[in-house]
């Protein structure tokens, strides 16, 4: 037991990137993901804080600084790089899903070709996924025909079909319109309680204190601080992360 | 009475019906002005000589005449261009979104040096100077002329088909592990494709016109067997008409063909 928890999945070591229009969105920013830890990272937009997200799975490059993801080191081996993509999944404020497949090619695709398994396992593994997150039925219709919740959750599935062992949200409700918030947040508590490695960018403090083993308030590429959900929200020590609480609280 | 009149005359000039009228009184007027004009030079149109050289009849059985077997050829070169070129096109735009800086530097040359000389002269060089070279006859340097030129014109439309699909694709594919190859083929070209196909479509119809250059190589396309037939009747005016509205006819069934493709195939995008 100990072993696990002395063996952090996520390794990020004073990692810094500016943006080609010099805003500087990490600062020598660190941090250490625990297997099966929840991990809700809060702040102002701006803070660095889906920057942080996307340099886990590659999307963004880092200018210094190391990221190791479960061994493997984020470098500039293209296999590294691979890996990590199929270890890591994620799943975006827009969705993303691809509209002209249906759900179920949406979700089977990358079983097909990256995991390589035959398009029958595929749908099987597909349809158990879509029963898990509670919309079998449309496994024949199009994205577009789908509500934003449904989307979402199509989403969600079809990063979980890849079987990462990281799954990492983007602020993943705060597109959804407020009645469909719940369904998605109740697929990804799930997870959580399942015991998903997560990284969730959100704004919803109810999930954080449900779910949230760690809470880390972030502003101008740092973390300014770092706790429990109880910690972070009633008892917050730095007056930054104050001001930021009671303005969502 | 008057306001219904009023309305009923508002209707009628925002109907389509007024459209066609006066679509049908422009052309008709432009007929009698060609005609009249025509009489005035005492030029006496002789129609009647035109069919035969469309097809004739010959122990009840069909036999091209020479303007069919040049839309043949027009055809056959037009044909294969065409797949060259969306091939050279494809090729040529995937180059250019390529990380390598050899790939994205000899993309933008072919574009460049394309775009920027004219068809007639390309096709007149490619003849003249790579044919003896690389030993490539009149057919050949016709259609390398033709793909190339048009490739060159079909790459900007394909590489703006790709740009314009969002970047949250690019995303997801990347992160669910896709190699790039997959992601082209499974989830952007699928996507670009539908978007770019009016343009593309436009590129088709200006490769079938612009095969008309190829008679300028000897190659017996629509346009040089119209020379060769006025070159011994003299039926200049009847047969560039018809010349004319052949072509005429090709493009427009190629872009309705092209029309209820779309529809059929659409899905949002």
């Amino acid at each position: 037991m100990k072993a696990t928890v002395e063996n952090p999945i996520i390794l990020v070591d004073r990692i810094s990137k500016t943006f080609a229009n010099g805003v500087e969105a990490l600062r020598d920013f660190s941090i250490r993901v625990l297997r099966r830890e929840v991990l809700v990272v809060i702040g102002p937009s701006g803070s660095g804080k889906s920057t942080f997200l996307r340099c886990l799975n590659g999307l963004e490059e880092i200018d210094r600084g190391s990221i190791v993801i479960d061994g493997i080191p984020l470098d500039d081996d293209k296999k590294n790089r691979l890996e990590i993509r199929k270890e890591v999944g994620m799943v975006f404020q827009s969705f993303n899903l691809f509209p002209h497949l249906t759900v179920l090619d949406n979700v089977n695709l990358a079983q097909v070709l990256v995991r390589k398994k035959r398009k029958k396992a595929a749908t099987e593994a597909s349809m158990e996924l879509l029963r898990k997150v509670g919309i079998p039925e449309k496994a024949r219709t199009f994205p577009n025909h789908l509500s934003g919740g449904q989307q979402q959750r199509v989403a969600i599935a079809r990063a979980l079909a890849m079987k990462p062992k990281v799954m990492l949200f983007d602020e993943a409700t705060s597109a959804l319109d407020p009645e469909m918030i719940g369904e998605v947040l109740d697929v990804m508590k799930t997870l959580a309680r399942e015991g998903m490695t997560m990284v969730v960018v959100t704004h919803e403090m109810g999930f954080a204190r449900e779910v949230s083993d760690r809470v880390v308030f972030m502003e101008d590429g740092r973390i300014i601080e770092e706790g429990t959900a109880e910690q972070i929200f009633t008892n917050p020590k730095q007056e930054r992360t104050r001001d930021f609480v009671s303005q969502i609280l | 009475m008057n306001t219904s009149v009023k309305k009923s005359w508002t209707a009628f000039q925002r109907s389509p019906l007024a459209d066609v009228s006066l679509f049908l009184c422009i052309v008709a007027g432009l007929t009698w002005l060609t005609a009249h004009g025509t009489s005035q030079l005492g030029y006496n149109w002789q129609w009647y000589r035109v069919p035969q050289y469309l097809f004739s009849l010959e122990d009840s059985r069909i036999i091209a005449g020479p303007l069919l077997k040049g839309l043949m050829v027009t055809f056959r070169i037009t044909a294969v261009s065409l797949v060259l070129c969306f091939a050279f096109g494809l090729l040529t735009a995937l180059m250019r979104l390529s990380d390598s800086f050899l790939a994205k530097a000899l993309a933008r040359a072919y574009v460049e040096l394309i775009r920027n000389t004219p068809l007639l002269v390309q096709l007149l060089f490619i003849y003249f100077v790579l044919g003896p070279i690389l030993d490539i006859g009149r057919f050949t340097a016709a259609v390398l002329a033709l793909s190339l030129f048009e490739g060159a014109y079909a790459s900007e439309i394909f590489r703006a088909g790709i740009v314009s699909i969002h970047h949250g694709q690019w995303e997801a594919a990347y992160s669910l592990g896709l190699k790039t190859f997959d992601m082209y083929r499974y989830i952007i070209l699928p996507q670009a494709i539908r978007r770019i196909l009016p343009p593309l479509t436009g590129q088709a119809v200006s490769l079938i016109k612009d095969s008309a250059l190829v008679s300028t190589i000897a190659v017996y396309d629509l346009t040089m067997r119209g020379q060769e037939i006025i070159a011994e009747t003299y039926l200049a005016f009847e047969i560039w008409f018809a010349v004319a509205a052949i072509y005429l006819v090709v493009t427009v069934t190629l872009s309705v063909v092209v029309n209820i493709m779309e529809s059929r195939f659409k899905v949002a995008a």
